[in-house]
């Protein structure tokens, strides 16, 4: 008996230790389940014990508050998915800093939630990524050239706002090729990024045609540019925008932008905007009407230099959606808060940090950008030639 | 074991065995604490699958597995594969794609790793330290690394385009895209050849059977092989020549964009072929060099004290008692180059994780296709592992 008494005093240690172990795991597991579950179930807080973890306290914190815009603000920056690979749209430089449309768009979010359009943490994401990183919390807003779908909107656990670039998708090929139609390419291998809607649209399209098409489906787009490049596919097929990025910044050693056309064919919808996760209206709502501060400011006619002018403006409207007081003709004075849980002033620090839409649109794709896109579909509803963007009055 | 496992240690020096304790005796504390063990793990499972089931039904996304049967919308390269049939479909088509790179794969890498692991022990000084250098570097690469680099030095870098397309007398057609053979095509003499092949092959069996028969008689060579194969191809021939020609080539066409006839094999599946050998064999070769060093050094002296050559040394004597060593590790090895197939989704080859990352990104749940992929993977896997383990037992017992 004796002779065994050690064993199985080791083996006691050894189980108790395990034991441990598995309460450890436990407690990081549940601390880490509990995170995206944070803002779904944000009204029931405190119920969910988010114990062991080292950030519990401060979550039981933000989730008292409501959802993610409380615990955006708390938190003090905003994590929006993106691309780094998309001139144009978004697209990492030699120094590591983000630029492009959406990128700017990030930078609305932050601006009108947070003051700041700086205090952005940009995560690159893959098209394959990008919802399930979505749908677990690891980002506050999706901003990657996404479009609005049913299936996305239905069952992918995304909520759409409002548009910020209506886009189509195209094909691409080398202007030696002599395709000039979509027609023209039945036999043809087409590069396409996995995980998209152009993967839908391709099959969609060749198949109306009576076309036959080998799809080559990369996950990201430096690998599919590479086998592009060395003629492993006859055709580029993605949104119109994204392959006119793609164009301008095409390298000159593989024939530069003049080596590449885009047909004109556009065969599908593509209604790019940003995305966040079902079931918080709040922060739904914020991210919304951050958008709609670019549209309405371009509406207005005031840009980045006009801000501070039209602090002092005649028109009650562009008073309203400053937050600015607005005098009754009584003598009392009042600010409006439409109640979106933003300052009042958010679309100050919007328009005058990043600017408004059409500046944004200049800036990184249209006129004042290698892309040179034209407005179309983009334009203002009110614009010499119409196009989609039209904001809901700020009142 | 692990992919970077040292070599196996020569027989008998890992034979000690636990002291047992006695039967009848249970130690309560120790089943209890098992039992507790136990209890934790299946709690933190079923919390973990609660968590994710509530969080999924609150975000509105399906926790069942009913999106199998909805189309999968997308088409795969290579394959007839149309969008309007169900997911489940198109993941067999991953699987049929994975399959197809695993078994070609298993025994290239065996030959390759074979002749590898002894060169490493050649007495030749070049073919050695080469077999070494190739070994050392290629076992210590990542290998998807291997895979981009052989997509980018070899199909990329250095293959022509499909209309520059290089050509060995139209039979086989070689460019970035696909790798083409000219293949044969069954006409109205097929049969009828196909029936004069079997006929020779017989004449070769018999033939063979009956030279060994007579050599054991009377001791003169019998060369059963040499002269059966010259039956059997001699008939085959003569027959070809008589039927006039009863099987038609299909050669490869450059037609428009693509190729028609002959058989295809894409780069994508060739450079992700040509990458897990590469680099698996690395690691068999180590495998082999371990194995033949094994082999206690008697053997190979009483062999040479028979006047046995090199050749035969290796054949009769040392390789056979080698591979039993070799075994259990290998087939780890093949384990490693399926679960490695998944690989192929960076050179755009459609095996079972890309088609699946192809379905999530197209509406489908993440975390129960995640579940099937998984669940694929363990089936490929299992069996070879249950084969190991067989390998193991049997052969550790037969050890001399």
């Amino acid at each position: 008996m004796t002779s065994y008494g050690g064993a199985t005093r080791t083996h006691a240690r050894r189980g108790l230790a395990l034991l441990a172990g598995l309460a450890l795991l436990g407690a990081a597991c549940s601390s880490d389940e509990d995170d995206p579950a944070a803002g779904v179930e944000g009204e029931t807080p405190g119920t969910d014990g988010t114990g062991g973890g080292g950030r519990g306290g401060e979550e039981g914190a933000t989730t008292e508050g409501g959802g993610l815009l409380a615990e955006v603000q708390s938190r003090g920056n905003l994590v929006c998915g993106v691309n780094d690979a998309v001139p144009g749209f978004g697209i990492t430089d030699e120094a590591g800093e983000f630029s492009g449309f959406d990128i700017d768009f990030c930078r609305v979010v932050a601006a009108a939630v947070l003051g700041d359009a700086e205090a952005v943490e940009f995560r690159p994401l893959t098209a394959d990524q990008r919802f399930t990183a979505l749908q677990s919390g690891e980002i506050d807003v999706l901003i990657r050239n996404t479009t609005f779908t049913a299936t996305r909107d239905g069952s992918e656990g995304a909520a759409f706002a409002t548009t910020t670039f209506y886009d189509g998708q195209q094909m691409m090929v080398r202007a030696d090729a002599g395709f000039d139609t979509i027609e023209s390419m039945d036999g043809t291998t087409v590069c396409v990024l996995s995980g998209t809607t152009t993967e839908l649209n391709l099959a969609t399209r060749f198949a109306a045609g009576g076309l036959t098409v080998t799809p080559l489906t990369f996950p990201d787009n430096e690998q599919l540019q590479a086998a592009f490049v060395a003629g492993q596919c006859d055709g580029w097929t993605s949104d119109g925008s994204q392959l006119a990025g793609v164009r301008s910044a095409f390298p000159e050693a593989d024939g530069g932008p003049e080596g590449l056309v885009i047909l004109d064919e556009v065969f599908s919808k593509e209604p790019l905007g940003p995305a966040v996760r079902d079931g918080d209206d709040e922060w739904a709502d914020a991210v919304n009407w951050a958008v709609l501060a670019t549209i309405q400011a371009e509406e207005f006619g005031i840009g980045q230099a006009d801000v501070q002018d039209a602090l002092t403006d005649e028109n009650p409207d562009v008073l309203r959606f400053f937050g600015q007081p607005i005098d009754d003709g009584e003598g009392s004075t009042a600010v409006f808060d439409p109640g979106l849980g933003l300052d009042p002033e958010f679309a100050i620090a919007v328009v005058e940090q990043v600017g408004n839409y059409g500046e944004i649109f200049d800036r990184n794709v249209g006129a004042g950008s290698p892309l040179e896109l034209d407005r179309g579909l983009n334009a203002l509803w009110d614009a010499d030639e119409p196009g989609l963007m039209y904001a809901p009055p700020y009142r | 074991m692990p992919a970077n496992a040292p070599p196996p240690s020569p027989p008998g020096a890992a034979a000690g065995r636990a002291p047992r304790r006695p039967r009848g005796r249970l130690d309560l504390g120790a089943v209890g604490l098992q039992v507790l063990a136990v209890a934790a793990v299946v709690a933190l499972v079923v919390y973990l699958a609660d968590n994710v089931s509530t969080n999924q039904r609150l975000l509105g996304i399906d926790s069942d597995f009913s999106y199998l049967d909805d189309p999968a919308g997308v088409l795969v390269a290579f394959s007839d594969f149309s969008p309007g049939q169900p997911v489940r479909e198109i993941l067999l088509v991953g699987l049929k794609n994975t399959a197809l790179v695993a078994l070609p794969g298993i025994a290239l890498t065996l030959v390759l790793g074979t002749l590898l692991g002894i060169a490493r022990l050649s007495p030749n000084w070049l073919l050695r330290k080469a077999a070494t250098l190739y070994v050392e570097t290629l076992r210590n690469i990542p290998p998807v690394l291997v895979i981009i680099f052989v997509n980018a030095a070899v199909v990329l870098g250095f293959l022509p385009t499909i209309q520059e397309s290089f050509s060995l007398f139209g039979l086989v057609e070689l460019n970035n895209r696909r790798l083409l053979v000219a293949s044969p095509v069954w006409t109205d003499g097929t049969a009828a050849w196909l029936v004069v092949v079997g006929v020779g092959v017989v004449a070769a069996v018999v033939f063979a059977v009956l030279a060994t028969r007579r050599s054991f008689r009377t001791g003169v060579p019998h060369r059963r092989v040499s002269r059966g194969v010259a039956i059997a191809v001699g008939v085959a021939t003569a027959g070809y020549v008589v039927l006039g020609a009863p099987v038609a080539l299909s050669r490869p066409v450059l037609d428009g964009p693509s190729f028609s006839g002959g058989a295809a094999m894409s780069t994508g599946y060739f450079a992700l072929l040509a990458g897990l050998v590469l680099y698996t064999a690395s690691h068999i070769a180590e495998i082999v060099r371990g194995s033949v060093q094994a082999v206690a050094k008697g053997q190979v002296e009483a062999a040479d004290a028979l006047g046995l050559s090199t050749g035969a040394r290796l054949r009769f004597v040392v390789l056979p008692q080698a591979f039993r060593i070799a075994i259990p590790p290998t087939l780890n090895q093949f384990l490693n180059l399926t679960k490695n197939t998944s690989l192929g989704l960076v050179v755009a080859y459609s095996e079972l994780t890309l088609i699946t990352q192809q379905v999530i990104g197209n509406g489908s749940p993440a975390v129960q296709s995640t579940l099937v992929l998984m669940a694929v993977y363990l089936c490929l896997t299992l069996p070879i592992s249950a084969l190991t383990n067989v390998a193991n037992r049997r052969l550790q017992l037969v050890e001399r």
